[in-house]
């Protein structure tokens, strides 16, 4: 077996150096994802491209911001925001961060019940399930393995770019609407968009490149390297979500079909999978899904133990790490309780979730323009003009699409 | 006596009623284990530009508003950063610091400062929940007076930004346990991790450093010199710098042993072969090996010379002085028992089968020997005799539970 050895640690090597890109590639594509860009596609057909144009940029931009300030500062974003902000406005992002994570962990087990609600099994037997295995894999330790075997699952979205090529639709027209920007001057459109954007960018995201950079320990001349990575994973991303949504624009928008239960979503993989669509779709959702849910509580819980010191890590024991494990616990609990409610609608929640990250998604970005143009911080390392310029857009994109969206909702209200 | 937080940015009066400015930072001399008396305040002066006020000049410090014993211009203020000392706010308040008694990393929510000895020193750390609401300036919430106020002895800590650039480090921090310290350095920050290996002396990293998860390692390992990190490695125990070497990838490891003694290398590139969950790859090249003649007398001078760099000591192993070949294992029991004179390789327990393992043998063979003879320490010979580990319990149990 000596090719093998000979190639083994050069397979490591590969991930290793992959590693961000992949996941954050992958989990940027989670239960909300799937679920906003299908809707995005179904409701919209491809007039929110040029959205997703703008938003693969951003992306692009913010994460490699994420990565500077990690290879500079050498600490996750809370500790970063600790040490260079007034008390007040740390705990103001942290909570910010807080309430967006256990949206997109309530819209992970909506993935969950919902992809199983495509095999008629009810939610009630499914999320506790979910819960419990999400427990016991975070406190046994398998963690890692887990992860592997979950992100391997989660290339299920090859199968949409499939899909997309056996569909046969008209490409021309879909990267001309990536180029010509419409707008629909409703509620609905407006909810959807906020949602793209908040699905794609994340406040999670945000801190979870950070520590990755930080916890690999890369140093500033893994630089050069870390921004082609963050790139090249921005543009997967969202390779993976035109395809979705070009899939769903093709077959539900052109029959007029809403969403309104991810049986209606699988119906776009049909043209690849036949009658198989369901079971696909179903188990891709689940996967997405569980992936962030590893993901979600523990990032959540170290971020927060950064910010205010609190001890942290699956080797200390309960009476120390209680602040640690009741932050796991509650954003695992919560999120659950949730989708448990009698009568709500998962897709809803799924989508509702990816608007409050594109709500608070803002403010946690201000922080990172404000720590990346000091100059105390980040030294020679400060933002260039171009990468303000992207920043700065998107912040007050997001702001002006909230606006318009209270707008309509005050409107309503009338 | 006051709270850091309370006396920040409060003016500062001098004895004619002027307004110097406000407080900015208030300056320490570190000291490791001790009270620090404060040496300067850092004022934002009205005219603008930040001066250093000497921290005799004050009178009253305990109010809303600080004054002085004299007029401004005589106080000796500076406007130069004096040399050596460290800044409350900008260094101490919001960071990591580690609690020595609590061997546990903790933030900064608030500082005490109060009287020691006549002189106005830092006394304590406030890490508590009344201390986060006390910054966020609604202590009234708490009314009830549900949280309470949480101090670590000031004398009890080691902050690490500003104390470690100038080296100030604390005895006690030497006299952690090694895995005490090592959970300090992974809930540490990798900066501040950094600078506390660095810190340490090679002999104390190095055990530092076995006791530390993976994941850190690797990412110290990148963040310190080779050289250093080389340093680090020699004190290490053989197997554990295997262990650690094999998770690098090959660029690294190749730096890292660039920097090493060439036998090392040399041991290292044979040991790293072996899979982690074979003999081989638990085992440990550093035992105690003996020849036959050797009089029970001198096997203790030997003992006694070799121990410091041994991690455990339960066997003396007897082998051929020709070509290194197993013959057998004496346990310190009846090294302890036997008379001075006798030579060691009669003390040999004499059995048909010999409990050894190969280095190829899978951890399943390694737990079945070891609990079929009682073993907590056994020997690893090649095919061909010549022994070229041991195995203890503990490389065992830290297999079988490798996150404790």
């Amino acid at each position: 077996m000596v090719w093998f050895r000979k190639i083994y640690p050069r397979m490591i090597l590969f991930f290793g150096v992959l590693g961000p890109g992949i996941i954050a590639a992958n989990a940027d594509n989670d239960a909300g994802g799937i679920t906003t860009y299908s809707i995005v596609g179904a409701h919209f057909g491809t007039k929110m491209l040029w959205v997703l144009f703008l938003v693969t940029i951003s992306l692009a931009i913010t994460q490699e911001m994420g990565v500077r300030i990690g290879l500079v500062t050498r600490q996750g974003l809370g500790g970063v925001i600790r040490e260079n902000f007034p008390i007040g406005w740390t705990l103001f992002a942290m909570v910010a961060m807080l309430v967006a994570n256990i949206g997109t962990m309530t819209a992970e087990f909506a993935g969950v019940a919902a992809a199983f609600s495509i095999f008629g099994i009810s939610k009630y037997i499914v999320v506790p399930a979910a819960v419990l295995f999400v427990w016991f894999v975070l406190y046994k330790g398998s963690f890692r393995t887990t992860q592997k075997i979950f992100l391997l699952f989660s290339t299920f979205y090859i199968v949409y770019i499939i899909n997309g090529f056996i569909i046969k639709p008209d490409f021309a027209e879909a990267v001309g609407s990536m180029f010509r920007p419409t707008v629909e001057w409703t509620g609905g459109f407006m909810i959807a968009m906020i949602a793209l954007i908040g699905t794609t960018i994340t406040p999670w995201g945000q801190f979870f490149i950070q520590s990755y950079v930080v916890d690999k320990g890369l140093k500033i001349k893994d630089y050069k390297m870390e921004k082609l990575e963050v790139y090249i994973g921005a543009l997967i991303t969202n390779v993976v979500s035109f395809f979705i949504i070009i899939s769903t624009a093709a077959t539900l928008y052109k029959h007029g079909i809403h969403i309104t239960d991810a049986k209606d979503a699988a119906l776009a993989l049909r043209p690849l999978a036949g009658d198989l669509a369901q079971f696909l779709f179903g188990f891709g959702l689940f996967s997405a899904s569980i992936l962030g849910a590893f993901i979600l509580p523990t990032a959540t819980a170290y971020a927060l133990c950064e910010a205010f010191g609190w001890e942290s890590g699956f080797n200390t024991n309960w009476k120390n790490g209680k602040i640690f494990y009741s932050i796991i616990l509650s954003v695992i609990a919560i999120p659950a309780t949730v989708v448990l409610l009698p009568n709500i609608s998962l897709i809803k929640v799924m989508v509702w979730s990816q608007d409050i990250n594109g709500i608070l998604l803002p403010f946690i970005l201000i922080f990172v323009m404000l720590i990346i143009n000091n100059k105390r911080i980040m030294g020679e390392h400060t933002n260039k003009l171009a990468s303000n310029i992207v920043g700065g857009v998107t912040i007050l994109g997001i702001i002006a699409a909230t606006v318009v969206l209270l707008g309509y909702s005050v409107a309503e209200l009338m | 006596m006051p709270y850091l937080s309370r006396i920040l940015n409060s003016k500062v009066r001098d004895t004619a009623d002027v307004v110097v400015g406000r407080i900015k930072d208030v300056l320490i001399k570190p000291a490791a284990g001790k009270y620090s008396p404060l040496q300067f305040l850092a004022i934002k002066a009205k005219k603008g530009g930040v001066i250093y006020l000497p921290f005799e000049a004050v009178d009253n410090f305990s109010h809303e508003e600080v004054s002085l014993k004299l007029l401004f211009n005589k106080t000796g203020a500076v406007a130069q950063f004096p040399d050596g000392l460290v800044c409350l706010k900008r260094d101490i308040l919001d960071q990591q610091i580690v609690d020595l008694s609590g061997a546990r990393v903790v933030r900064v929510n608030d500082l005490r400062i109060g009287d020691f000895q006549g002189a106005t020193c830092v006394l304590g750390i406030d890490v508590s929940f009344k201390g986060l609401l006390r910054r966020l300036g609604v202590s009234s919430l708490d009314f009830l007076d549900f949280f309470k106020v949480n101090f670590i002895d000031w004398r009890q800590t080691q902050p690490v930004k500003g104390f470690l650039k100038l080296n100030v480090v604390s005895n006690d921090l030497s006299r952690l346990h090694p895995a005490d310290l090592a959970n300090i350095v992974e809930n540490l920050n990798v900066k501040n991790a950094q600078k506390l290996v660095a810190s340490l002396d090679a002999e104390a990293a190095a055990k530092v450093f076995e006791e530390m998860d993976a994941e850190m390692k690797k990412a110290l390992v990148r963040q310190l010199p080779p050289d250093q990190m080389a340093e680090i490695l020699d004190k290490m125990s053989m197997n554990d710098v295997v262990d650690f070497v094999k998770q690098l990838s090959e660029q690294e490891r190749n730096v890292i042993l660039s920097h090493l003694k060439m036998g090392t290398i040399e041991k290292i590139r044979e040991l790293i072969e072996y899979s982690n969950d074979t003999a081989g790859g638990l085992m440990t090249t550093d035992f105690m090996k003996v020849e036959p003649a050797m009089n029970v007398n001198d096997v203790v001078a030997e003992i006694k010379r070799l121990s410091p760099a041994l991690r455990s000591l339960l066997y003396v192993y007897v082998v051929s002085p020709k070509d290194g070949k197993y013959i057998g294992s004496v346990s310190l029991r009846r090294i302890l028992i036997a008379s001075p004179t006798q030579k060691i390789g009669k003390l040999i327990k004499r059995y048909a089968h010999q409990a050894t393992l190969n280095p190829n043998d899978s951890i399943k063979e390694i737990i079945r020997l070891m609990t079929k003879y009682d073993l907590n320490m056994v020997a690893v010979v090649e095919s061909t005799n010549v022994m070229v580990g041991v195995i203890t319990i503990d490389d065992v149990m830290r297999y079988l539970a490798p996150k404790a």
